[in-house]
């Protein structure tokens, strides 16, 4: 009888080796564990703020500071049906942030300052630290998130336009009117799931960003088309006057600007 | 052949306990051997074949489409009554062997991620299939910035289950009263209230805030300028364990009657 025992085991142990270690079905991919090439959560994290920054400037420069001269309004409360105004671009970020915790990218972006016209974007704790250092040297601030097992990264938010400073300073909830251009005013905070990520996943990543700017340049664009007095869409930009581009003409403007740094990067890692 | 031992050794048999003799066995008679099945183990193996058909049965009929309600771990939370297993707990990727052979590899350090079996765990992209909506005060991805993780500790509000626990029977499964995690240094500077919040806040009012602002901002409200305007916490509890809505009825965007896959 034992003996019969240990053949049955034997013969069951032989037969679930071969159900679960022989590989007749293609295994499934291990979420955790990329191959090829691989990136760190830091140069991609890089990459995305770069490409950020890049937008915010193209937003700023190009649509808000000429579209307030044209006509334009911007306000906090552009999602409102009764207000005729488009995103500021602090909240243009906050929106692009929305698209990409849509997507299954495990991005994270979030803006803030010791100064914030909101207290809900106030720094606290590890981020206050990191900002504070970041104000001697402005250089960028890496550390790990423990508790949600994410790679976090902060970079500077500089002032970029006068349009920037002017509506920050005479915000009635602003707690500093002396902002000046070029003054450090926050940071963006990134946040990544991952430690390592190979080019295909780096490149989705790139992409999902891209397709974050794109969601809501054209929200903004959807918007314009319930206006009282709807200003015109297509090739022209609001330096020409009443008008602003079209999404492909505002993105591929955006890409214009940010492809090549994204990929002398990208070619830097391999 | 030298035998070492004394020759007469008596053996027991393990199962009949019979004795042996090696050289004085006596020579086999008429004598009946007992049956190797006694009518007690015969009994006993038809009990133990009859109890798996009948778990058999059971487990085919609560399988069976349609029974679901008889394996959910409770009552499907106010506004779920119609919607679907399915909807939330999805198929994980792969086939069961695919699915066995990744955590077997797991378990034995041979893969970094342990693989889902037969369902995935349902997450936050489940919930926002239906609930996801672009004005959200509270989205809950802005939970998992850094500043937010006394928050995290205290209330883990990145998750969509922490306040809103499924099978419950009830609409939201934590205490009123919350807001005191993130919003214990609030102020104004032009605050419209009667009560400025600032002094709620320093009196620990916190049962007040959802009467003027609903969490996720979905409810077409004015703005306040009295407390006592604001909708009762008596009337909140209630709306919490799944009772009417005490907000105007008014919703800026209902919820989707059947999932939208948010990655497409």
């Amino acid at each position: 009888m034992t003996t019969r025992a240990l053949l049955a085991f034997t013969l069951v142990a032989l037969l679930a080796g071969i159900y679960l270690f022989v590989n007749a079905p293609q295994a499934l991919p291990d979420a955790a564990v990329t191959s090829g090439k691989k990136l760190s959560a830091r140069d991609v994290l890089e990459i995305c703020a770069a490409e950020n920054a890049t937008v915010r400037e193209l937003y700023t420069k190009n649509i808000v500071e000429p579209g307030l001269k044209a006509g334009l309004k911007f306000d906090e409360k552009w999602r409102e049906p009764t207000v005729d105004a488009g995103p500021l671009p602090a909240l243009f970020l906050r929106e692009t942030a929305k698209s990409l915790a849509k997507g299954p990218t495990r991005l994270g972006l979030f803006l803030g300052s010791d100064a914030p016209i909101s207290k809900a974007n106030q720094f606290t704790g590890l981020q206050a630290e990191a900002f504070q250092q970041m104000r001697r040297d402005r250089a960028p601030r890496h550390f790990f998130m423990d508790d949600v097992k994410a790679n976090t990264a902060m970079f500077p938010d500089v002032a970029v336009a006068k349009a920037c400073v002017d509506c920050h300073n005479r915000h009635v909830d602003t707690p500093k009117r002396d902002w000046k251009v070029g003054d450090l005013m926050g940071a963006t905070t990134w946040t990544l799931a991952a430690s390592n990520l190979s080019l295909t996943e780096a490149l989705d990543m790139i992409a999902a960003l891209r397709n974050g700017f794109r969601d809501t340049y054209v929200a903004y664009i959807e918007r314009t088309k319930k206006f009282s007095s709807p200003p015109e869409i297509g090739k022209k930009w609001p330096s020409e006057g009443y008008y602003l581009p079209d999404p492909d003409s505002f993105m591929e403007e955006a890409e214009r600007r940010m492809s090549r740094t994204t990929l002398d990067r990208l070619l830097s890692h391999r | 052949m030298k035998h070492s031992g004394p020759r007469n050794k008596v053996l027991h048999d393990s199962d009949s306990t019979i004795p042996v003799s090696l050289e004085s066995a006596p020579p086999r008679t008429s004598t009946p051997r007992p049956p190797a099945v006694q009518p007690a183990g015969r009994r006993r193996r038809t009990g133990v074949v009859l109890g798996l058909v009948l778990a058999g049965a059971a487990l085919g009929f609560l399988l069976f489409p349609g029974q679901e309600h008889l394996t959910a771990p409770g009552t499907m939370n106010t506004g779920h009554e119609q919607v679907a297993c399915a909807n939330c707990h999805q198929r994980a990727p792969g086939t069961v062997r695919q699915q066995l052979q990744a955590d077997a590899r797991y378990v034995l350090g041979m893969r970094e991620a342990p693989a889902d079996f037969g369902l995935r765990g349902v997450s936050n992209d489940d919930c926002l299939a239906c609930h996801e909506r672009p004005f959200d005060r509270h989205p809950v991805f802005r939970f998992t910035e850094p500043r937010f993780a006394e928050a995290r500790k205290a209330l883990a509000p990145h998750h969509c289950q922490s306040c809103h626990r499924e099978h419950s029977g009830a609409r939201v499964t934590v205490q009123a009263g919350y807001c005191v995690n993130c919003h214990a240094t609030l102020e104004m500077k032009n605050d419209p209230l009667n009560i400025p919040h600032v002094e709620l806040v320093s009196q620990g009012r916190w049962l007040t805030c959802l009467g003027c602002h609903d969490f996720h901002g979905n409810h077409v409200m004015d703005s306040r300028s009295r407390v006592a305007d604001g909708v009762a916490a008596r009337q909140i509890q209630k709306y919490f364990e799944g009772g009417v809505s005490p907000y105007p009825p008014q919703l800026r965007k209902p919820a989707r009657q059947e999932r939208a896959d948010r990655d497409n």
